[in-house]
């Protein structure tokens, strides 16, 4: 047997899994897009491009692809601008709790992401802990729930531990002494990040944002919960469709089209890093 | 459609539930979990199976909406027998065959019906309980008692305004409920979505977590809408703090119907539950226990019983007659009413 086919075979499991999970069930998911639902509700079985026509023809669906986007790109910065000085500071202490601190950093992974939602309701609600101090301190409370703000608010959280983890794993190709080398030259520590340091950390940033953008555009359990029913992105509507007006049709439709979406984006994404890298 | 297509993609959409092995006896009875699930197999299932006929095993289910998921994965080979469900998914679950029709000749029971049990489950399985949309709400905050839905419109109330937007059916109840009182037709909306678009403001969330009565009990809100048995449930749970209000503009049913799975493992004790359930002990029994209004007309309700529900005279002269049938045709058009209309009036 040839190193060729050697490779090939011990690829074979994980193509089978792959198969099994998730390309069959795409298939089918993709050809359930094709049928149709009659007015009444009721699922027509063809072979159509109705559902789509209708939802391309809907400007519904291009305002929640918009703002879909906009909240991710939107988190995903306000992540990775939050998560950067934490990455770094774990990778350059020698604390003996750098250990510690870098469990402290994911923890929020640790506990479900729903429960994660129900104590931000709790902290940011209109009675909440952080409306309580404000009132208590004499300031104007705020609405940071049932909104776009909350939405945001949560599903930073939610994806920071993923950025700080693809940061410091980025960060292991950092050479301190290209830093060291730099102060020798008289660069002050603010001049050698921002000459050095940051430079080199950027394909750790760019497959952190992604990462953190992909997470945001897919979840669903926070714009459901701290939306208030005043946020519609593609995960909330794929989501009533299903469950709510039983319209599996356009529940189908609607998830191809957001990978789709979202494969075409990181194709972009990738070109984009590859011509920078260059 | 091959069944193992339908089967993958409701695994896909979450839909799917862990499939039992068919078994002969008891019969599987699909419905609601949570309180529904006690209150029922105290009252009804525990009593049946006593009789020692037939037997009932309950299967707790999620929405409506998740049941007719199983029903639709399990089509040619079903594994449950009988599905007690909202009557808008049991009419698509009737209109794609996946439950049987029923017939006063099969099921005498029926003749003992009210009218709108019948008409409520078309030709399949009938309604078995009627509930109803109310407003509930804080009543240490709210005195006087409101008597009508305006009292929400009232400012000092902005932000503590609880409302279950369409999809949910409590929001297309609620434009229903508003048109009729509006123009003396549900189905004519546009008074009611610019007295909605007025209440927008007030209102703290459109879609309430976990439901409008714990947001009333935590002090998250002073309004909201909800159904009147679980209000009633939760009127009594907090000792009158949660008040119902069945308001003077009117209401509307929401009915549950029964349904036997076509082609049913366990078909003779399906249709035994269902005769029993529809039977005025289990009807008197399930509506005493949690307010349900009956379906049988028969079913001698305690008057302080049936006064908490839709069965006395005086509330039932306030239900609007809607079509939920006809409702479904509308509720696209309505959805995206709320959304561009009502909800976009409500930046917080």
């Amino acid at each position: 047997m040839s190193r060729r086919q050697a490779g090939w075979l011990l690829c074979l499991p994980a193509l089978a899994l792959l198969t099994l999970a998730f390309l069959w069930p795409m298939a089918i998911l993709a050809r359930m897009s094709l049928n149709e639902t009659s007015e009444s509700g009721m699922l027509v079985e063809t072979v159509s491009t109705a559902t789509y026509v209708k939802l391309a023809e809907d400007a519904f669906t291009w305002q929640v692809t918009r703002d879909s986007l906009v909240l991710s790109a939107g988190c995903a910065t306000s992540a990775l601008l939050l998560a950067y000085p934490m990455a770094l500071f774990l990778f350059r202490t020698r604390s003996r709790w750098r250990n510690l601190l870098a469990i402290a950093a994911i923890a929020p992974l640790l506990v479900s992401g729903t429960g994660r939602v129900i104590g931000w309701l709790a902290i940011l609600g209109d009675g909440g802990m952080v409306n309580a101090a404000l009132h208590a301190i004499g300031l104007p409370t705020q609405h940071l729930i049932n909104n776009w703000t909350g939405v945001r608010i949560g599903l930073t959280e939610s994806v920071m531990p993923y950025t700080v983890l693809a940061l410091l794993a980025g960060f292991g190709r950092l050479d301190p002494r290209l830093e060291e080398a730099a102060a020798t030259l008289g660069a002050r520590p603010l001049r050698a990040f921002w000459r050095v340091t940051f430079p080199l950390t950027l394909p750790a940033v760019s497959a952190g944002w992604l990462l953190a953008f992909v997470l945001a555009i897919s979840a669903f359990v926070t714009p459901h919960l701290m939306g208030g029913g005043r946020v519609f992105v593609l995960a909330t509507e794929i989501y009533d469709a299903a469950t709510q007006t039983l319209d599996w049709p356009a529940a189908a439709a609607l998830s191809i089209y957001a990978l789709v979406l979202l494969l075409v984006l990181m194709l972009a994404h990738g070109t984009l890093s590859r011509r920078a890298a260059a | 459609m091959r069944p193992t297509l339908i089967a993958t993609l409701t695994a896909a959409l979450g839909l799917a539930a862990p499939l039992a092995p068919a078994s002969a006896d008891p019969a599987r009875l699909l419905t609601y979990s949570g309180v529904f699930q006690d209150n029922y197999t105290d009252v009804v299932v525990k009593p049946f199976n006593a009789k020692g006929a037939a037997k009932v095993e309950y299967v707790g289910g999620d929405t409506s909406a998740s049941m007719l998921g199983q029903l639709r994965t399990q089509k040619n080979d079903p594994q449950l027998d009988v599905v007690i469900m909202d009557a808008t998914t049991a009419a698509l679950a009737c209109a794609e065959g996946l439950v049987e029709k029923i017939t006063p000749a099969m099921m005498p029971v029926l003749d003992e019906l009210d009218p709108q049990a019948r008409s409520g489950g078309g030709e399949c399985g009938p309604a078995v309980t009627f509930d109803h949309l109310v407003i509930v709400y804080d009543s240490r905050a709210v005195v006087p008692p409101p008597t009508s839905l305006r009292a929400m419109w009232d400012a000092k109330w902005r932000g503590r305004i609880s409302v279950s937007a369409p999809p949910n059916i409590q929001g297309l109840a609620l434009t229903a409920i508003m048109a009729h009182a509006d123009s003396g037709n549900w189905r004519n909306a546009d008074g009611a979505f610019r007295a909605l678009k007025d209440l927008a403001p007030s209102v703290q969330t459109f879609d309430p977590q976990p439901d409008g009565y714990n947001l009333i009990l935590n002090n998250t809100v002073t309004f909201a809408t909800g159904w009147n048995a679980r209000a009633q449930l939760y009127h009594d749970r907090s000792a009158g703090r949660v008040g119902v209000l069945l308001p003077s503009e009117g209401t509307v049913f929401q009915i549950n119907t029964i349904n036997v799975v076509k082609g049913a493992h366990n078909r003779d004790a399906a249709l035994a539950f269902m005769a029993y359930a529809l039977s005025p002990t289990a009807q008197k029994a399930f509506t005493e226990r949690m307010y349900y209004g009956p379906t049988n007309s028969h079913a001698q309700i305690a008057p302080e019983a049936a006064a908490r529900t839709a069965a006395a005279a005086e509330n039932k002269a306030r239900v609007i007659p809607l079509d939920w049938n006809e409702m479904i045709k509308l509720r696209d058009s309505w959805n995206q009413r709320w959304r561009r209309e009502v909800i976009s009036a409500a930046t917080r």
